[in-house]
């Protein structure tokens, strides 16, 4: 198989699948699915990250889903080869988001009540990830700040403890739980990040580090990594355009207002391909310090919300990680 | 054809040599804020483009001589453009194809008494396009159909003429005047295209395969390159769907925009419902033994709600994984 980024060793390289497919019925065709994954794959991208999902027309969001289109798990992994995708590195899974299948309008890390029903969708998700090449479950750990507001240091251990037995779980399968916090995550701060990773066993997962996210949220990424790097078990490579600078994720639609709207500011755009000038990510900087911390996992790149055509992004990016990035992180800078 | 170079680790392929290296024929279009734009509209936007087509294994560019000024316009000079198309992995402008108004007050092919003048023209763009790397200088040999029709024996001789003139002043500028026949051209059939290369001097006048073009004429672009494979100075690999079979190529006042029975002519390679043989052409290549540039071109991507990104990506797939088995 052809690709130009590893999907195999220390550092591999993935493709987030996010930005094709913006709304709910979009992408739902396999011709649809071909076009992106040879772009990704001729692109230099072996690997994909896939997106959980619910109903008929996220035929990539379950593996019941999944089976429905291709027949099997295994035949979709035999497809996704024919069309230069090796493996499927990990899978996001945003355990609010309602489920048809599951009969459920969003579940609740905070919630003792929903513990069991949140391990249970975790596990067949898991185990479509193990079956397709990859080991990385990554999830939403908590709800947004405007939903569930600031958390005390006991809700903080109850995400941790919640997801650590969603790690446990999902052991067998070779898997391990990557937290993604995000820009409107309930939890803000390096602190409060430490305080849910302290309960959770690092032989079960550990932090998703998003750049893009992050940046927005106001963190420095590549300080945050140095601090956390101990516990950093996955990456989402994007840049950032802009932050919050005005704290509107405190918002209660700040999933809307402020994310899809562009906020009281009216940000046109959040997220960008990496290389760019206006990126507020420091890329060439983050990849020393992953080379410096030994960072063993997958790399998986967004063009998440970014603009049409997507493929521009996708090609823009790999340009980038193949060029700029990949030689920082193995030494081998031409 | 190769994504682009690899920083190392498993997975990473390395460099061997290699028959074939790809060059892109550039139509692109950026969607902006103000709307879909050239490339060559900023610094920046052209950046994006070199950095997607190296992304995808190209290494150099094909583009439209009236780029010349723009070039200069964003760089300061052609070899600082150059130098910056090779800082992100682009080697040179491999060809220029020569944007004439073919008119018969001034610009015709078939027209002896505007020769000169097409000559001074021709003889202008090899001047004022050093520093590029220009290898390619790509015409279509004669007029639109309806311009030119009938067409002659004394017509095609005509431009058989004009092109072995031309060609021979272009090499000492060490670049190859290729002819590109459009589907509409004057000079399209199979008996038209053997006279002309017949009448044409094969030292100065090389011959360049578009597959789509063609194929929608009714010529079999492999058997057409097996014939003229001596001379083939390159290729435009592009597919079609649809073969002209009504005439839309002597239809006024356009046919590849505007012609009623086909909105859209060309697609990239790799597409359901592609007409041409892309891997007997490459087993002819092979067979042949055809060494140096191919062009990849999809013009007019963007008819019916396509991207140029996405075309050039899945044309960069199939050769990265049908053709690349074939002949490398």
């Amino acid at each position: 198989m052809k690709t130009t980024l590893p999907v195999a060793g220390d550092v591999r390289w993935s493709y987030a699948v996010n930005a094709w497919k913006p709304g709910f019925m979009g992408f739902a065709r396999r011709e649809e699915h071909e076009r992106a994954f040879k772009t990704t794959a001729a692109s230099g991208f072996g690997a994909i990250e896939l997106k959980a999902g619910s109903g008929r027309w996220e035929p990539l969001g379950r593996p019941d889903n999944i089976a429905a289109s291709y027949g099997s798990v295994a035949g979709f992994a035999a497809v996704l080869g024919s069309w230069g995708i090796a493996k499927v590195s990990s899978l996001f899974y945003d355990p609010g988001q309602m489920s048809f299948e599951d009969l459920h309008f969003g579940l609740d890390s905070l919630n003792p009540a929903d513990e069991e029903r949140i391990l249970e969708a975790a596990r067949p998700l898991a185990r479509c990830v193990a079956e397709l090449g990859g080991s990385c479950l990554v999830v939403r750990p908590v709800g947004s700040f405007g939903k569930v507001g600031a958390l005390s240091a006991e809700q903080l251990a109850r995400v941790g403890r919640c997801w650590g037995r969603v790690g446990a779980a999902i052991r067998e399968y070779g898997v391990v739980v990557a937290l993604h916090f995000d820009a409107l995550s309930a939890a803000r701060t390096a602190e409060d990040y430490e305080a849910v990773l302290a309960a959770l066993d690092p032989a079960l997962g550990g932090l998703a580090l998003d750049t893009a996210e992050l940046t927005i949220a106001g963190h420095d990424v590549v300080a945050l990594y140095r601090r956390l790097h101990a516990r950093v078990v996955h990456f989402h490579f994007k840049d950032a355009l802009d932050r919050d600078t005005l704290g509107e994720y405190r918002a209660p639609n700040a999933e809307r207002e402020l994310v899809q709207a562009g906020g009281s500011r009216r940000v046109a755009r959040w997220f960008s391909e990496m290389g760019t000038p206006r990126g507020l990510v420091d890329f060439p900087a983050l990849a020393a310090s992953i080379r410096e911390h030994g960072y063993r996992g997958w790399i998986v790149v967004e063009s998440d919300g970014g603009p049409a055509p997507i493929a521009a992004g996708v090609m823009s990016n790999g340009w980038y990680a193949a060029r700029v990035l990949a030689p920082l992180i193995t030494g081998q800078v031409p | 054809m190769q994504g682009t170079a690899s920083g190392g680790g498993e997975g990473a392929r390395p460099a061997a040599p290699r028959a074939l290296r790809y060059a892109y024929m550039d139509h692109w279009r950026v969607d902006t804020a103000q709307g879909p734009l050239s490339q060559y509209t900023s610094v920046e936007r052209f950046d994006a483009f070199l950095r997607q087509i190296a992304a995808v294994g190209f290494e150099a560019i094909e583009t439209f001589d009236f780029h010349l000024g723009v070039m200069r316009e964003l760089f300061g000079s052609l070899p600082e453009c150059r130098a910056f198309m090779q800082s992100r992995g682009i080697e040179r402008v491999l060809s220029l194809f020569h944007a004439v108004m073919y008119d018969e007050r001034q610009s015709a092919p078939h027209v002896p008494a505007t020769h000169d003048r097409m000559f001074g023209y021709a003889k202008h763009i090899m001047e004022s396009s050093q520093g590029l790397g220009v290898e390619n200088f790509i015409v279509m040999p004669a007029g639109l159909y309806f311009d030119v029709e009938p067409v002659t024996d004394a017509k095609i001789r005509a431009c058989a003429d004009l092109w072995s003139r031309i060609g021979r002043m272009t090499l000492d500028f060490g670049v190859r005047t290729c002819c590109h026949h459009e589907f509409f051209c004057a000079i399209r059939s199979a008996e038209e295209l053997r006279k002309f290369y017949e009448w044409s001097d094969p030292r100065y006048v090389f011959f360049y395969c578009d597959t789509a073009q063609h194929t929608i004429a009714g010529v079999d672009p492999v058997a057409l390159y097996s014939q003229l494979h001596d001379r083939c100075g390159g290729f435009h690999l592009k597919d079609t769907h649809d073969i002209d079979r009504s005439g839309d190529y002597r239809r006024r006042p356009d046919a590849e925009i505007m012609a009623p029975t086909t909105p859209r002519w060309f697609w990239e390679m790799g597409t359901p419902g592609g007409l041409v043989d892309f891997p007997a052409l490459y087993a002819a290549m092979k067979r042949h033994g055809y060494r140096g540039w191919v062009g990849v071109e999809h013009d007019k991507a963007d008819v019916g709600g396509g991207n140029y990104p996405e075309s050039t990506a899945v044309a960069a797939w199939y050769i990265q994984n049908v053709l690349d088995r074939i002949y490398a």
